[in-house]
């Protein structure tokens, strides 16, 4: 193993070093990732499971950028992956991770072709940060950008496959300049057998008035192409069209203040669809807007918004999740004497060992109420109303990156009821250098984020709701001598009550209730050490374990331990 | 003029919000209180004793409860045995989804006799059973061309025909029928053929006085195969034989004669019903060939035969009961 390791370093160091010139570059990373875990339950509860696994696998991603011309790019990445096991070839699978045509033609249309990262606003098209990471430590944070990294979770885009384009218009008129930017891309490929092809497409219009204000234009469309399979096939359109803006109202070299929002609806049409339950059409609409303070020179800022969004609307290009909370997770799957599913943890997600998602969905996805039940689909999440407020940027030097977010919605239409609920959501984190503190010469700090989410319904014992759940995130990293760290982290879900989770049907109507009872406890401590190379390249080992108590009605008591290697490399 | 921006960004967003729907009265998804809510009865059955369905009275069940849930109601004629039905999952139970007309979901029909209803909830775990009754006093008037009922006994045009040691009659007994204190029987041992005997009803010379459009128009007959009974061991033949030439006689070999078997069902009264225009087709589907002018025509029909076979090889006595032809207009007979 090390020699290939060592092999691959080398390989790679050597085509840096000669491959980057004015016609081509070469960069990419270098992975190699193992687990050794046990299962931790009851052997009166499972003596089926074999208990230990080992997994894991090595890879490679050459990239390689070529500039046929000034104006053009074309990008490949190439994946070469072996899973831990396979021998001279066994197991080993080769793909194509990223083919990109990049260029601007007539020195104005900038345009990329084949896959590329699209990102809108975050009612039109964005891609929600998933659950359980509030100001996370490196312990844990290292193994989420691995998975991050996979699925191209970036930024908050979505890694699709088409074609965009971007333009400016300088105009004669009061408006300084005007952006333009399209793009079109496959979401699904037709069966001919009655399932059409899928297109998601849209784009927006910037109108940029002065660096004070803009207001931007915005569609997205996700549609299914007719005549692509039989006359009769299913055909979905859903069409979102919002506007957005910020406004300076005034701003000095202290103070800034600062107006902005976005409105908008969607339109959803289903035709031919064989469920005779499939609606002809929904329709909604949303608006959020804000008001922002921000005290430049104490570093403050602070921001108080209102936003309404239709029980009705939907976005699929901002409300699909990446996590796919409806399937198990990719070891142990199915656990106990009784073989049932093995319910998504926090651990799994980590670990990448969920189901993520790489296309938009257009239904909306299964999602667990106690690591995230106000907004399971981002601010676009249908049905919800209220205020919410932030403080952020409280940053004292030894203190970075703290801030403090409150949410206080309700549904806009109660479900199952006329009552409805009631959201409160409170987050706060903050990452302390304790060094400073202290006065060490070595980097020590501190993450701390916390999280307490409390949903609510009035009424009779059939109705009433009462759920209270509450996250910390906390770790620490201790540089020992030069590179070399100390990291460790603890996360903590603890969640009691009650909850009727909605149950919805491919059209995204609500068709049932899942009367939940909760009382849930998980735990993850990981600890470890970790050797920096600089620019995010690191090998840690690491130890984790994990437990869960679950009193709920189909609760399982059990855990996992793993060690961890983790050899990451870009470059 | 020059407008503040912000003055146009306020005015889309209020425009927003007053064009915001609240809808305070209604919420998404199925009810709570329905899936998940206590079950009482907040107003229960109240039926007056007797009802006249003659003159046009209909009997209506108002029960208020405190939830949708599946609710049944079952008529049961006392001394028929008719028995009408109605289910829904509606909170408020009245004349729009239980208005009873005095007919029953199939043959026998009810009589001027005792109904009991029997009111219950499936869904509702130690819910009570509501039991009620009504007596009839006037029973429901037909809407149809009714051939005969056999209440008045045979007429003149009929022709008869039964086997060697078939006895076929018409029979008054009211527990046994379907409709009415009479029908028709044939009862005998042929073990020599299927036949085993028939009516022919002819009409008077003005005809059946049917409407002429066959495509809404439906043949019903009540039918009961008490024995030789089995899938593919007894059924009913008619014939329906049109005067195409207008001469007040059937020919045969010139004018239509339709034909349509009714097969056994079960033991029980059953409803043989066919719309006038499907004769056209055979059993299987296909186009029938007859030999007048092809034209499905039930103005012209003067002869209808009712047909008892029965399976000769079973070696027992063959024994079938019919009641009530008529036709009519739109759908089929409802009992």
């Amino acid at each position: 193993m090390k020699l290939k390791l060592t092999f691959i370093v080398f390989i790679v160091f050597v085509l840096q070093s000669k491959a980057q010139n004015d016609k081509y570059q070469i960069n990419g990373s270098a992975r190699s990732y193992l687990f050794a875990n046990q299962l931790n339950i009851e052997n009166s509860l499972d003596s089926i499971t074999p208990k230990k696994s080992n997994y894991g696998h090595n890879l490679l991603d050459l990239g390689i950028s070529v500039f046929p011309t000034k104006e053009s790019e074309v990008i490949g990445i190439f994946r070469l992956r072996n899973e831990l096991g396979g021998f001279w070839g066994g197991g080993v699978v080769f793909d194509v991770r990223q083919l990109t045509f990049n260029g601007v033609a007539a020195k104005v249309v900038k345009y990329s072709i084949g896959d590329i990262d699209l990102q809108m606003t975050k009612y039109t098209l964005f891609n929600n940060d998933e659950e359980g990471a509030l100001n996370e430590a490196d312990v844990f944070s290292l193994r989420r950008d691995v998975m991050h990294y996979d699925y191209f979770y970036k930024n908050n885009s979505w890694r699709m496959q088409g074609a965009k384009i971007e333009f400016n218009l300088l105009p004669s008129t009061n408006l300084e300049k005007i952006k333009f930017k399209g793009f079109i891309t496959r979401q699904r490929s037709t069966d001919e057998q009655g399932r059409p092809e899928r297109l998601f497409g849209g784009g927006n219009v910037k109108f940029i008035k002065s660096k004070n204000l803009f207001i931007n234009l915005n569609t997205a469309n996700l549609f299914d192409l007719k005549k692509t399979s039989l006359i009769d096939s299913s055909y979905l359109f859903n069409n979102v069209t919002s506007s957005d803006f910020n406004y300076v109202i005034k701003s000095d070299s202290s103070f800034k203040f600062n107006l902005s929002g976005e409105g908008g609806f969607s339109i959803n049409k289903y035709e031919n669809f064989d469920d005779l339950g499939s609606p002809i059409s929904m329709n909604d609409w949303f608006y959020d807007i804000s008001t922002t303070l921000n005290f430049t020179k104490k570093k403050l800022e602070f921001t108080i918004g209102f936003k309404d969004i239709g029980k009705d609307f939907s976005s699929p290009g901002a409300q699909t999740k990446r996590i796919n909370f409806s399937k198990s997770s990719n070891i142990y799957q199915q656990f106990t004497n009784d073989y049932i599913g093995r319910t998504l943890t926090l651990s799994d997600i980590i670990n990448g060992n969920s189901n993520n998602s790489v296309k938009i969905s257009p239904e909306l996805m299964a999602y667990n109420v106690v690591y995230n039940n106000t907004n399971p689909y981002g601010d676009a999440t249908p049905n919800r109303r209220g205020i919410y407020f932030s403080f952020k940027d409280l940053d004292t030097g030894k203190v970075k990156g703290s801030h403090l977010d409150f949410r206080l919605l309700q549904e806009s239409t109660g479900s199952g009821t006329l009552r409805k609920k009631v959201f409160i959501l409170s987050q706060l984190g903050t990452r302390i250098s304790l060094n400073e503190f202290f006065q060490l010469k070595k980097e020590f700090v501190f993450n701390l984020g916390y999280q307490n989410e409390i949903t609510l319904r009035s009424g009779e014992d059939f109705e009433k709701i009462y759920l209270n759940s509450n996250f910390i995130d906390v770790g620490l990293s201790y540089e020992l001598v030069n590179h070399f760290s100390l990291v460790a982290g603890h996360k903590l879900w603890k969640a009691n009550g009650n909850e009727f989770q909605e149950v919805r049907d491919p059209y995204n109507s609500i068709n049932d209730f899942e009367n939940l009872s909760i009382d849930f406890t998980e735990n993850i401590t990981a600890f470890g050490v970790k050797y920096d190379f600089g620019n995010q390249n690191a090998l840690t080992i690491q130890y984790q374990n994990f437990k869960i108590k679950d009193g709920g009605s189909n609760g399982v008591d059990y855990g996992i331990s793993d060690l961890i290697i983790l050899f990451n490399l870009k470059f | 003029m020059k407008i503040n921006p912000i003055y146009i960004l306020c005015f889309v967003f209020f425009s927003f919000i007053s064009c915001r729907k609240e809808d305070s009265n209604s919420f998404d998804g199925p009810s709570l209180n329905d899936l998940n809510g206590p079950f009482n009865i907040i107003s229960s059955l109240n039926l007056d004793e007797e009802v006249d369905f003659e003159s046009g009275e209909e009997i209506n069940f108002d029960v208020e409860l405190s939830k949708n849930t599946l609710w049944e109601i079952e008529i049961t004629g006392q001394t028929s045995g008719a028995i009408r039905t109605f289910s829904g999952t509606e909170r408020i139970i009245n004349s729009t989804n239980t208005a009873w007309l005095g007919g029953s979901n199939t043959f026998p029909s009810f009589q001027q006799e005792k109904a009991i209803v029997k009111m219950s909830f499936p869904n509702e775990e130690n819910s009570p059973i509501i039991i009620d009754s009504v007596n009839i006093i006037g029973l429901k008037q037909d809407k149809g061309y009714v051939i005969t009922d056999f209440e008045n006994g045979t007429d003149e045009n009929w022709s008869f025909f039964n086997q060697s040691g078939v006895n076929a009659s018409i029979n008054c007994n009211s527990d046994l029928s379907a409709k009415g204190s009479c029908f028709y029987k044939w009862e005998g041992t042929v073990s020599w053929d299927w036949a085993i005997g028939s009516f022919q009803i002819n009409a008077n010379e003005d005809g059946f006085g049917l409407p002429a459009n066959a495509g809404n128009l439906f043949f019903n007959m009540a039918t009961k195969f008490i024995s030789n009974t089995g899938p593919d061991n007894c059924f009913i033949l008619l014939w329906f034989d049109e005067d195409d030439n207008g001469d007040g006689s059937f020919n045969l070999e010139t004018e239509d004669r339709y034909i349509y078997e009714y097969w056994y069902e079960n033991d029980k009264w059953n409803l043989a019903s066919i719309k006038y225009d499907d004769l056209k087709y055979d059993g299987d589907g296909q186009p029938v060939e007859t030999n007048g002018n092809g034209l499905l025509e039930p103005s012209k029909l003067i002869g209808i035969n009712v047909f008892f076979l029965a399976n000769k090889d079973s070696g027992i006595k063959s024994e079938a009961l019919v009641d009530h032809i008529i036709f009519t207009e739109n759908e089929a007979y409802k009992p």
